[in-house]
Formats: C-alpha cells, structure tokens, sequence
C-alpha cells in the first residue's frame, strides 16, 4: 500500500485568535474569551498571546484568571462568528483533498495522499494552506504532517503558531517518542495516571511495552492506546460530506441559579426535554434510553439512565423518565447547579408501531399531533411564542432556548 | 504609514445573471455618492483594520482603495475615522 500523506491542521487559540483578527487592536492587549460570569459560565475559554504569558489556562475560571491578570480583558464568545470563520478554513483544506475530517471547531485531518504529486511535495501543500489561511482567513494555523492521524495530531502540537512538523518512519522515534504519554490522543488524566505507575512516562515507554499486560489492565482501550504509540493506527479521514450518524442526542444547561428542589428541576428539565425531543422529530428519530447527567454546587457530577419500554421523541414520555430518575436518584441535599438530558439508542422513527392494550392510544397520537403543532408554531413565530404554563413560575430557570442557543460539542475520537 | 478605519458602508452592486457581484458606487453616510471607476482585483483577503472576506481593489477617483466584502455586508479601509 501506498504510504499516506496525512495533515493535522489546528488553528492556534482558536476562538482568541478570531476575535484578534476581527478588532486587530486587541492583539496589543493581554485578552481572553470567557463566558458569562453573571450567568456563571465562568471559565476562560481561550487566551491570546499576551495572556499566556501571565500562565492563565484555559478552562479556569475568571476569577482565578483575574488574580493572576488583573488587567486582563474578557471578551464575551460570538460562536456564530466562529462556526463561519473555522468553516472558511475548512474551505480552503478541501480544496486540497476530497479527505477532510474536522476535530471540533479548530481542528482537522486532511489526508493529501492523492494531491502530492501535483504539488511536488507534502510540505510544500502544508505551506500553501498555512499562507493561504493566514492571507484569506488572517489566522495562524500549526500544521503537523505524518502517516497516521495520531502522529498527525502529534507534530501539530509542536509549534505554535505556524509551526510545521514531519513525523515520518524515520524520525518518529525520537520525535514522536520523547513526548510525555499525555500528549497521545485518549490518554486522559485517569490513563495517565495508570501508565504512570507501569513505569510509564513517554510515548516511547508506552510503544515498547507489553501490549498484553496494558490489554489485561485498560481493557481495549490499552491495546489501541499501544498501536497509537507505535503509529499503527490505520483510520482513515473521513470523505469531505460525511456525517457520523448521532447516536444520542442531548441538550444541558448551567443555570443562572441553583437549582434548589424537585419543583425548578422540572422546569429546566421540561425546557431540555423539549428541545431534545424537537430535535429528535426533525431528524425522523426516536431513542430508547433517556439518560441524566447532574451536577451539584461543588461541581461534583454523576449520571444515571432509564430504559424505556417503547422508543420515543415525545417530552412528555421522556420529562416521565426523567423525573423517575431524579426522584429514586437525587435528594436535593445540595443544589444543582448543571444539568443535561441525553436521549439515546436512537432509531429511524417506525410508521407502524406495536399498540398496547394497557395505554391510550388516542391520547397518545394527540399529543403527537400537539408537539408537531407547537414545533410548527415556534418555527414560524420563534420559541417563546408558545410555552407551558409552568415555565412562568420561575422565568429565569426556564427562559433559555437549548435548541437555537449555540450548539458546539466536544468531540470524541471514537464517535 | 497611514492610519487606517474600518468603516462599513452602504454598497450599489451589480448582481450578474451567474451570480456575481460587481460594486458600482459607495454611498457614504451624507448620502455622497462615489462610483467605482474600475475594479483591479478580486481575491480572499484580510484587512489590516479587522476582518476579511471578499477584497475588491478599486479604483475610486484615481485613487486605489481597498473594498471588502464581509460575509453579507461591506466594509472600506477608510483614511478617515
């Protein structure tokens, strides 16, 4: 088989860095992206360069990030903004390959295996995209070049900004190599700290192990996480238009307040379960397991799921699972301050379905008919032309729309 | 070097049967008209004063200037704030 040619383009500080080249002048200023303290999302979601130097982290909160920067200026995120301007990016890499597979907003592999021979080599097609996004886009990119998509994503942690890094069969041992475990992609704190007691520092620790005694400790994942290391990683990056189908859908939300009782958890809930099961019936789904996710004051959290008998995309049947869980689960000894509701082992949405003799089946079609009205009237007229009453009782726990509210996700590797 | 501004501005355009834009007048906020006498270039760029998008290089009264279009509306590299 031929050797792969593949790019892993990050753009540096991704959200600062569009904000920067949206209103220049803040490149003179120490600066950081940072959600809402009011409504307490809190923490630093990127910083430019002047702010790196005063070691403020992303995902700290701001306060802490004031402490170490008083001066520091917190700029209010525009995701909008951002999904355009990253997708332009992502434009430019496609012009280049029919092989473009984003990772988050910033991130993307380009496999270029076809493209080199019309431009001579890898690395001149990695400085063309690096110009051609800094002259059209105004952003920096840091590009690493490689023969799998771990090493990719190795050398384009390197250097930053603009960097360029070849991770080749010859070089890979002593550049890809020396680099603490962590860095590997799937290696998290929880791995890290078990390699770690295996003796395990590097990446080159981890390739020349014993992949039998990392598959009896970490399951599965040790294996994969030792193929990654020695660049066996074979994946391909997915085709320009392909979309992962989704295997569960969620909405979740840090409340402006706490929530206190049974009574302000059902409103935020049924405002999550609505949206959910909105976007369900747009994508012709229904799932099978509605799950929770909670998180108290001291950012503790846990989750818990239901099965359900019948699968569903209706909010009523989901807010029953939901509150099902919450009542047998949780008993309000400290508030809530986030939660999420997930619905999943999703299916196509059946035309036909098994009647039960135990439930009403007239009702259960009506209230069918009611949702697709009310998602016809809030597509015409916006959400809050209509709502429950019970969303009045308490406007500021209920008064957020998860559905057209930004929506950017973390991704997995393994989606 | 001078000192540039961005400034948004009210844009006449010429919206071809392929679907092309051609600007054919800025219209400056007293409503004074200037017309684009010829168009040197066309290319994705960014603009020193901040953003980036379409750049038209135009000539407007024998003088160049830097036009651009930002996702749906336009901006001038402006000598005046």
């Amino acid at each position: 088989m031929k050797e792969r040619v593949i790019l892993h383009c990050d753009i540096n500080h991704c959200y600062a860095q569009i904000e920067e080249m949206m209103a220049p002048e803040l490149r003179n200023i120490a600066m950081a992206v940072g959600g809402h303290e009011e409504s307490r999302h809190g923490i630093i979601l990127a910083k430019n360069d002047l702010a790196k130097k005063y070691k403020i982290k992303t995902g700290e909160s701001l306060r802490e990030a004031y402490k170490k920067c008083p001066h520091l200026l917190i700029v209010h995120p525009h995701y909008e903004e951002y999904l355009y301007y990253t997708e332009k990016v992502k434009n430019i890499y496609r012009e280049y390959s029919d092989r473009v597979e984003s990772f988050g907003l910033d991130e993307a592999w380009v496999d270029i295996s076809n493209s080199v021979s019309l431009y001579g080599n890898p690395k001149k097609i990695a400085e063309i995209i690096q110009q051609r996004v800094l002259e059209e886009v105004g952003l920096t990119i840091s590009i690493g070049l490689s023969f799998n998509k771990i090493f990719a994503k190795l050398g384009s942690d390197m250097i930053k900004p603009m960097g360029l890094v070849e991770i080749n069969r010859d070089n890979y041992k002593y550049k890809a190599w020396d680099l603490p475990v962590q860095d590997l992609l799937c290696v998290g704190r929880a791995t890290q700290a078990k390699l770690n007691l295996y003796g395990i520092e590097t990446i080159g620790d981890l390739a020349c192990f014993d992949v039998n005694v990392l598959k009896r400790n970490l399951g599965k994942m040790g294996e994969i996480i030792y193929w990654f290391a020695n660049g066996y990683d074979q994946s391909e990056v997915a085709f320009v238009g392909s979309a992962e189908e989704a295997k569960s859908i969620g909405n979740g939300i840090t409340t402006p307040k706490d929530i206190r009782n049974m009574e302000e958890a059902k409103i935020v809930f049924y405002v999550l379960c609505e949206s959910v099961a909105q976007r369900a019936r747009e994508q012709g789904l229904e799932g099978k397991c509605v799950s929770i996710h909670l998180r108290d004051k001291d950012l503790k959290s846990f989750s818990r799921q239901k099965k359900i008998e019948r699968a569903t995309n209706d909010s009523d049947e989901m807010m029953a699972a939901v509150m099902e869980l919450l009542e047998k689960n949780y008993d309000f000894l400290k508030p809530l301050r986030s939660v999420t509701v997930t619905l999943s082992k999703l299916q196509m949405e059946k035309q036909e379905y098994q009647m039960s003799l135990f439930e009403n089946e007239n009702s259960r079609q009506r209230k069918r008919q009611l949702e697709e009205t009310i998602d016809q009237i809030r597509s015409l007229y916006g959400h809050d032309a209509v709502k429950r009453c019970s969303m009045l009782i308490d406007e500021e726990l209920s008064g957020f729309d998860p559905k057209n509210d930004h929506t950017i996700f973390p991704v997995g590797y393994f989606s | 070097m001078m000192q540039l501004y961005k400034r948004y501005v009210s844009v006449i355009c010429l919206v071809d049967k392929e679907g092309k834009i051609k600007p054919l007048m800025i219209v400056w906020e007293n409503g004074e008209k200037y017309p684009i006498d010829r168009i040197l270039e066309i290319r994705n760029a960014t603009s020193e004063v901040g953003g980036c998008g379409v750049l038209y290089r135009c000539r407007i009264q024998n003088q160049e200037r830097r036009l651009f279009y930002e996702r749906n509306r336009w901006f001038i590299e402006s000598t005046k704030p």
